[in-house]
């Protein structure tokens, strides 16, 4: 007890003591949407780890979760603007708005740097009588609404890469969500769904078991780490701009310039840092940098890909 | 028969390495310490402490996650059976007879009789674990929506067993815990529901919040009311540990409740929570004197104890043969192992048998450090309870608050929790249970998206919950639970009676003397 007491009384000399000079002068706080030991979260601590390194000050991870992301993106958006706060931004936020989950979208932010990139892919089992894209989608159009479609939440990332296949190519599978990659995958092993459409790399080690066969990837490029396996656009079913899920780093709006300009310079050292660049390869993650103002445009252009999707699916509230 | 050559070898390296050992300890130790503490759980407990591994040898670090893991789950009884307010979702069941015990100055015993079960437990289910994992796993995986649906009805069947005094009272409570869950994002739909508006609400009424406000703020609020009125319980320190005849009149209730734990771990997205509920009633429906239950049965406190523990070599099988993680603390093993290099799944057991038997061999030795941490630790934590009510109370409500909070550091939390503590404490007064809301909390979400989700595969066919033989079995199983708890529950009743009129008599007879 005495131990708890004497923390708390730290605690709030930590927090009296700070007055602005030079920035930054405490540690920062890394606001994570998603839950503790989550994919997101483990990059963001991987991230984290050479904050010392590169900015000066620890980089703290604190997981605000809650609402498909939107109680922590949002806590980072009001958070106060002096750059102490970072806030770790994910996929959900092209879809709130849209979706009538919140007005909050990416304009409210001032947008560091992206992250990384993942391409959805659609896998049967092993055993599965579709063999090729092709297989599957000539079954679909011809029985419409048979075909299981197994994916991991309703307005996620993989459910829209799906469905916009479906959508452009008016072939009708039966949607089944599930509440994250995990289930999905098991139901696909177990036999309980036909197709499931998942991040890619969710189902590497499965593919590479050779207990699941991945048809296509919703992607413009193949990934790196699956050769074999085939793009839409190769499979025969051309889309122009695919659903990427995707994470990024921002700030509230109003930070002082020069500290968004230290922030940003700091965050691409740590995400340059070798030991960060192995961890994700070791995990199948794909790096893809792009500065605020890239970034911006791809989450411009992410909405715009969206709106007939969810349009297509029913969720479009706007 | 090769498989227990490669375990015995696997225990051969981790004890020529004394460093493997002593992670093993810190990481038990720091597990209870992290499991009573209401609102820190061992799924929290792990996820904090993965950054620190990253520099160890793999195994090293596996077997500290392991044994913050093993000690979490057992942790969160030791505050549920002192104080009511369980450390951890897991332990809820468990204070149902615990908490009695500790009123009747009996805190140590449960303690201990807990400690044991846990040891028991865990044993069988890292036992189970290790000889069994490929075959139960694929088993496993036959649970798609309509079984997962069945079970969970299955599972609200156990209502019967921890309602206490009135039946309606207790279903009246499981419908409303029910009612909450519909609140919030609906991840089937993608469509948020009840929730006003607000942004805090589109999570739900998430667990840990929800247990501190039913257990630890209800419980506060009833120790401020009879704090200068009611003599103080003192716990009777000399005797900490339960005799061998008492354990071994257990052992066949957590042997028993081992192997149920275990095999409910094994299904991925079943945790410990629901295999000590799961326990709990059948204990009460299968034992000689149910009259007991909730007043103090050694049974009570056995049998949720030995579940939960066995659970969590239960939930290892799925992550580490399909690499689909059991409940969320293994989620977070997942993570752990993926960072060190092992991708968890078929794979892992043809190319890194190296790390496996470690780990299963590993997991059995958590349980035998956790039983001396735990019976070694019992008689300080016993003493606990003389700790002045006045002073207790202030400490009880501070890390409610500190729980609650550090969930998803949210304040909303934490009026959340004192608002549903205010709830649970006029339900008190009005003798309605809690630990029915509890089992909706759990239960509901499972149920009702697994209800939905069989349904779009069957296109609105409802006999697909009928004809797929799990769901089957698990939905007679669901009916006749029901029926003979409700018989055990009416028979229960007609004893009470008697012996009321009995005493209401002599009471009577006595004063027209």
């Amino acid at each position: 007890m005495k131990k708890l007491l004497s923390l708390c009384a730290a605690a709030l000399f930590a927090f009296s003591s700070a007055a602005s000079a030079d920035f930054p002068e405490k540690d920062i706080t890394l606001i994570v949407p998603w839950s503790a030991g989550g994919g997101t979260d483990t990059i963001a601590r991987a991230l984290a780890k050479s904050g010392k390194k590169h900015l000066g000050v620890n980089v703290n991870v604190v997981n605000k979760t809650g609402g498909g992301g939107v109680v922590g993106m949002s806590a980072a958006k009001t958070a106060r603007p002096d750059g102490y706060s970072v806030g770790m931004i994910t996929f959900g936020l092209s879809t709130y708005k849209l979706m009538g989950l919140s007005d909050m979208t990416y304009r409210d932010f001032e947008l560091l740097q992206l992250l990384n990139q993942s391409s959805a892919a659609l896998s049967v089992a092993a055993d599965s009588q579709f063999k090729t894209l092709d297989d599957l989608m000539k079954y679909a159009k011809e029985n419409p609404g048979i075909v299981t479609l197994g994916h991991t939440g309703a307005g996620g990332a993989w459910h829209l890469s799906a469905a916009s296949l479906g959508v452009l190519q008016e072939a009708k599978f039966n949607y089944i969500p599930f509440d994250g990659g995990a289930p999905t995958r098991t139901a696909l092993l177990g036999g309980h769904v036909t197709v499931a459409a998942t991040g890619i790399d969710e189902v590497k080690q499965l593919s590479e078991a050779g207990q699941v066969n991945i048809l296509a990837v919703n992607a413009l490029e193949r990934h790196p780490a699956f050769p074999d396996t085939p793009t839409l656009e190769e499979a025969g079913y051309k889309l122009d701009a695919p659903v990427l899920d995707w994470r990024g780093l921002a700030l509230p709006k109003g930070v002082p310039e020069d500290r968004v300009k230290f922030l940003e310079a700091g965050f691409k050292k740590m995400f340059d840092d070798p030991e960060f660049v192995e961890f994700t390869k070791g995990v199948g993650l794909m790096l893809v940098y792009k500065d605020a103002a890239g970034f911006g445009e791809f989450l411009g252009s992410m909405e715009e890909a969206l709106k007939p999707t969810l349009d297509a699916v029913g969720l479009l509230k706007e | 028969m090769e498989s227990i050559v490669l375990l015995l070898g696997a225990f051969q390296t981790i004890f020529s390495d004394p460093f493997s050992l002593l992670f093993i300890l810190i990481g038990v130790t720091a597990g209870i310490m992290v499991g009573c503490l209401p609102g820190l759980t061992a799924t929290m407990g792990c996820a904090l402490l993965i950054p620190f591994t990253f520099s160890m040898p793999p195994i090293q670090g596996l077997l500290m996650l392991m044994g913050i893991f093993t000690g979490g789950i057992y942790g969160g009884s030791i505050s549920g059976i002192l104080i009511r307010t369980p450390g951890t979702p897991a332990a809820a069941a468990t204070l149902i007879d615990g908490y009695p015990l500790s009123q009747q100055g009996e805190a140590g015993k449960a303690i201990g009789i807990a400690t044991i079960a846990s040891f028991v437990g865990g044993a069988i289910g890292a036992l189970i674990m290790a000889l069994l994992a490929p075959q139960i796993a694929q088993f496993g995986l036959r649970f798609g929506p309509p079984e997962f649906f069945a079970l969970a009805i299955f599972g609200l069947t156990m209502i019967i067993s921890i309602s206490g005094e009135s039946l309606l009272k207790g279903v009246i409570a499981a419908l409303f815990g029910l009612l909450i869950t519909t609140i919030g994002f609906d991840p089937l739909s993608g469509v948020p529901r009840f929730t006003f508006g607000s942004e805090n609400l589109l999570g739900g009424v998430t667990f840990i919040p929800a247990l501190i406000g039913l257990f630890g703020f209800a419980q506060v609020f009833r120790n401020i009311e009879k704090m200068e009125i009611v003599p103080q319980v003192k716990s009777k320190v000399g005797k900490i540990l339960p005799s061998f005849k008492e354990v071994k009149s257990l052992l066949p209730t957590m042997f028993k409740s081992g192997g149920m734990g275990a095999m409910t771990g094994s299904v991925p997205g079943l945790g410990a929570d629901v295999a000590a509920f799961v326990a709990y009633g059948e204990a009460k429906r299968t034992s000689k004197q149910p009259e007991k239950f909730g007043k103090g049965a050694l049974e009570g406190v056995a049998a949720p104890e030995s579940a939960n523990n066995g659970a969590t070599g239960g939930a290892m099988i799925p992550m580490l043969t399909l690499g689909v993680p059991g409940d969320a603390v293994t989620a977070v093993l997942l993570g752990a192992l993926t960072i060190h290099g092992f991708q968890p799944g078929p794979l892992l057991f043809r190319d890194h048998l190296d790390i496996v038997y470690p780990i299963f061999a590993g997991m059995i030795l958590c349980q035998v450090v956790l039983l001396f941490v735990g019976l070694g630790g019992a008689r300080l934590f016993a003493k606990l309870i003389n700790i002045d009510i006045k002073v207790l109370t202030p400490v009880i409500f501070l890390l409610c608050i500190v729980g609650s909070y550090s969930m998803r550091f949210s304040f909303f939390d934490v009026w959340l929790a004192m608002g549903i503590g205010v709830l649970a404490y006029f339900m008190g007064q009005a003798k309605f249970p809690v630990s029915p809301i509890l089992l909706a909390l759990i239960l509901g979400p499972m149920a009702e998206q697994n209800m939905r989700r069989s349904l779009m595969l069957s296109q609105d066919d409802p006999s697909i919950f009928f004809t797929r033989p799990i769901s089957a079995i698990f939905l007679i199983l669901a009916v006749l639970m029901a029926i003979t708890s409700y018989r055990k529950f009416k028979k229960l009743r007609a004893i009470e009676q008697q012996i009321a009129e009995d005493i209401a008599e002599s009471s009577s007879a006595e004063s027209q003397k």
